[in-house]
């Protein structure tokens, strides 16, 4: 009996033992694969990231295509303006050119003379005592400051009021 | 994977970065900067700004605003704004708070760690403080770093054995010397001097002082004492000295810089490097006491030190990388971004700790060189640029050159030159048995694909009769660095002659195809081209032909446009012919309505085109897909 038990069993092992081999081949090719899969989608993201960084060189070149040609053009015109005898004309003319480009991309000037002063458009590069404003006024513009569809594209420069302290 | 930032946490600036795909990347503040100002601010309104806003702002609320809290750290002492005090280690959370929120935007996912640089000369206090702050903001502080040694990461001098560094970090408002030493990716700090009161503005207030006493000397008005100029004179400072540090002169011109009399002044002036490095002499000969005194605590002369890596914007400066070298004798290192290199060096930490960096996926092989193969005409068609990162699979379609054609070779080529005989060959084989057809129109597909091993398995397939052939190559990606410069230094050289050879290629191949097309059309069209027009053509092929046994470019091409502009013309005539004849019968069958069909359209030569570069052969799927 006992004999017997254990024949079964051996041949149950040994059955066991080839399909674990079996398992075994199986699952150590499935990493093979896997693994492979893995590097390629790893080579491929590093390849779509040089592909990328070529391709923002080229549209930063573009941009800065597009603005450089109205500077150009905006050169030329100050030339004329500078051999004019009387330019105040021209100039005017050039001046509502700008005005209407800034305007085609949206860009608009900053209000501050006047305002309360906010960190969020506005930095102070000095603050000089006042009696006769509110505190935090802006009572000076040093350099104007501009929205780009309506987000900060710099901010003014701005003396802003400091009222003393009785 | 959650991702661990980088955080150079700095005494007026800080920078972060992170791993992305086994690169560092600088993270940028919601307001669209590389870089974060260390400023903390309490408005009256009781709001607390960081960064950029509370810098703005910061005039106007000096008792609400705190700067360079970075010294305070460590120290016990608590900081007041409007009345409330503050511990140090608070404030700089409110600043890692605002890198955690803007790095979570930018990310889009929750960031929960970090590795922090701290200076090499931090005491156990300091460095606890610097945790104690990544713990109120949020922030599991994943190890400290000293702010050298993410420098040094940031050049991947821990993986070349043992050696000696100098890290000479000249910023704004401090400079820093280092001297450490490194084995098995351990870096140990020999000695650490320096100056907290010496920096890059310093540099700008010097030029602001030089040239506002240039303008007084001339016009008798000290411009400092108005804050508008002083303003303009301030940044027409920095442009200068960023300038003289590409070119040896520059324009410092100012219209309008103030009024005197109610005669408005222009301040107009050109500096020379030379001059502008006599201004800042002083300040860039203060660098070399720390150095020397820090060479003699480690007991170092300056040729043990084995590489210089330059920290911060000041040591982009001209002379200054002078000094180092002088004071060193070594050129320093300094292809890394100053500015950048010790959140880098922070991210490349944080990218080992969180296993971002596992040699075996980020460092993956890549081609160094291009790989392609030859085309009708002995032209080289690229499937894989140089520089790809393998593993890597490209494919391409290609036809026969000519009519019946039933075997093609593919010839492997490996190198930059248009020519595939100047390339070299790594390997050819054939493949058979393609089915008898006009040229162009069977599809064979070929197959680059690299494993990461730099295997090469070249596969060409018929994809009428799916029969294919491949070829195996090994050591596609192995060759010397000496060969690739070679390689590519040749390519460099024959650039131009390359590209006529190439383009001589093209227009004899466009001719062979106008030949092979117009003949074909002659052929089929014989009824309905008037015996003129046949004979034009006719002759005009007869041309093109001859140009075609000899070797005359240009006349090759000038036939082909005698050619294809007669061919253009009788087209059209019979297009028209057909419209005409359409639209009578669509009459006669008595209806009215006018129909033409826009997708006929299309530019009568673009076939023609494809077929003409067709060889064994080429020219994007693309087109193959719209004749299908």
């Amino acid at each position: 009996m006992t004999t017997k038990k254990t024949t079964g069993k051996k041949k149950e092992n040994a059955e066991k033992n080839i399909n674990l081999k079996e398992e075994n081949e199986k699952l150590k090719l499935e990493l093979k694969e896997k693994n492979d899969k893995l590097l390629r989608a790893v080579a491929e993201f590093q390849n779509y990231q040089k592909r990328m960084e070529k391709e923002l060189i080229c549209q930063r070149q573009e941009t800065k295509k597009k603005y450089l040609e109205e500077l150009i053009d905006l050169h030329e015109l100050l030339k004329k303006a500078y051999e004019d005898n009387n330019p105040k004309e021209g100039l005017k003319l050039l001046l509502n050119n700008i005005n209407s480009f800034f305007e085609k991309e949206q860009i608009k000037p900053i209000k501050c003379i006047g305002e309360k002063f906010d960190h969020n458009i506005h930095h102070a590069i000095t603050a000089l005592e006042k009696n006769d404003c509110e505190d935090n006024t802006i009572i000076e513009e040093v350099k104007k400051g501009y929205l780009l569809n309506d987000k900060l594209l710099r901010p003014s420069h701005v003396i802003v009021a400091k009222k003393i302290e009785k | 994977m959650a991702k661990i930032i980088g955080i150079d946490l700095g005494t007026t600036n800080s920078e972060v970065a992170v791993m992305e795909a086994g690169k560092p990347t600088i993270i940028k503040s919601a307001e669209g900067q590389p870089y974060f100002p260390s400023v903390v601010a309490f408005t009256k309104d009781g709001e607390m700004l960081v960064g950029e806003s509370a810098k703005r702002q910061a005039v106007t609320n000096t008792e609400g605003t705190i700067h360079r809290i970075k010294r305070k750290m460590g120290s016990g002492e608590k900081v007041k704004a409007h009345g409330k005090s503050y511990s140090p280690e608070q404030i700089s959370a409110f600043i890692l708070q605002k890198i955690k929120k803007d790095a979570e935007e930018f990310l889009g996912q929750k960031i929960t760690e970090a590795v922090i640089t701290v200076p090499a000369y931090f005491n156990d206090d300091q460095r606890q403080a610097t945790k104690d702050a990544g713990k109120i903001a949020g922030l599991k502080v994943k190890r400290i770093i000293n702010e050298p040694t993410a420098a040094s990461l940031a050049y991947g001098l821990d993986k070349e054995g043992e050696h000696k560094i100098a890290v000479y970090d000249f910023g704004g408002g401090t400079f820093d010397i280092t001297l450490m030493e490194v084995g098995d990716g351990v870096f140990e700090v020999l000695s650490t001097n320096g100056d907290t009161q010496l920096g890059g503005s310093d540099m700008d207030q010097a030029l602001v002082d030089y040239l506002s006493n240039e303008f007084k000397k001339e016009h008798d008005v000290d411009l400092r004492k108005d804050a508008k100029s002083l303003q303009r004179l301030i940044e027409a400072s920095e442009k200068a000295k960023m300038e003289l540090s590409s070119t040896m002169q520059t324009e410092i011109n100012l219209p309008y810089i103030t009024v005197v009399n109610n005669d408005p002044k222009h301040l107009e002036l050109k500096l020379t490097r030379a001059k502008f490095e006599e201004i800042i002499s002083d300040i860039v000969d203060k660098t070399e006491k720390p150095c020397k005194q820090a060479l003699k605590d480690a007991k170092l002369k300056p040729e043990d030190i084995d590489h210089v890596v330059l920290v911060g914007g000041t040591t982009r400066i001209p002379l200054v990388k002078k000094k180092v070298q002088e004071i060193f004798g070594k050129t320093p290192k300094r292809d890394v971004d100053p500015m950048e290199c010790v959140a880098i060096g922070a991210a490349i930490q944080a990218g080992i700790l969180s296993g971002e960096i596992d040699k075996d996926i980020v460092l993956l092989d890549v081609t160094p060189l291009t790989l392609s193969i030859e085309t009708l005409g002995g032209v080289a068609t690229q499937l894989i640029d140089r520089n790809t990162t393998v593993p890597t699979k490209k494919s391409k379609i290609f036809s026969t050159a000519a009519d019946n054609q039933t075997s093609v070779e593919i010839n492997v080529l490996q190198g930059e030159r248009p020519m595939a005989a100047d390339n070299r060959s790594l390997g050819r084989f054939h493949l058979d048995g393609i089915l008898p057809a006009p040229r162009g129109i069977p599809q064979i597909e070929v197959t680059f694909d690299i494993d990461a091993d730099g295997i090469l398995n070249v596969n060409a397939k018929d994809l009428g009769t799916s029969k294919e052939q491949s070829i195996r190559i090994t050591g596609s990606t192995k060759l010397s660095d000496q060969e690739i410069s070679k390689m590519k230094k040749e390519a460099e050289e024959h650039e131009d002659e390359d590209k006529k050879r190439k383009e001589a290629v093209e227009i004899r191949n466009n001719g062979d195809a106008l030949v092979h097309s117009t003949t074909k059309m002659l052929e089929e069209l014989k009824d309905k081209i008037s015996d003129d027009d046949k004979k034009s053509i006719e002759d005009a092929l007869k041309e093109l032909r001859k140009t075609l046994s000899g070797d005359d470019t240009d006349e090759i091409k000038e036939k082909i446009d005698a050619l294809s502009k007669i061919m253009q013309k009788v087209s059209t005539q019979i297009y028209q012919q057909a419209a005409q004849q359409a639209a009578q019968q669509q009459q006669a069958a008595g209806d009215a309505q006018q129909k033409t069909d826009e997708s006929w359209s299309g530019h009568p030569d673009d076939d023609d085109k494809t077929i003409n570069a067709d060889y064994k052969v080429k020219k994007d799927e693309d087109k193959k897909d719209k004749k299908k």
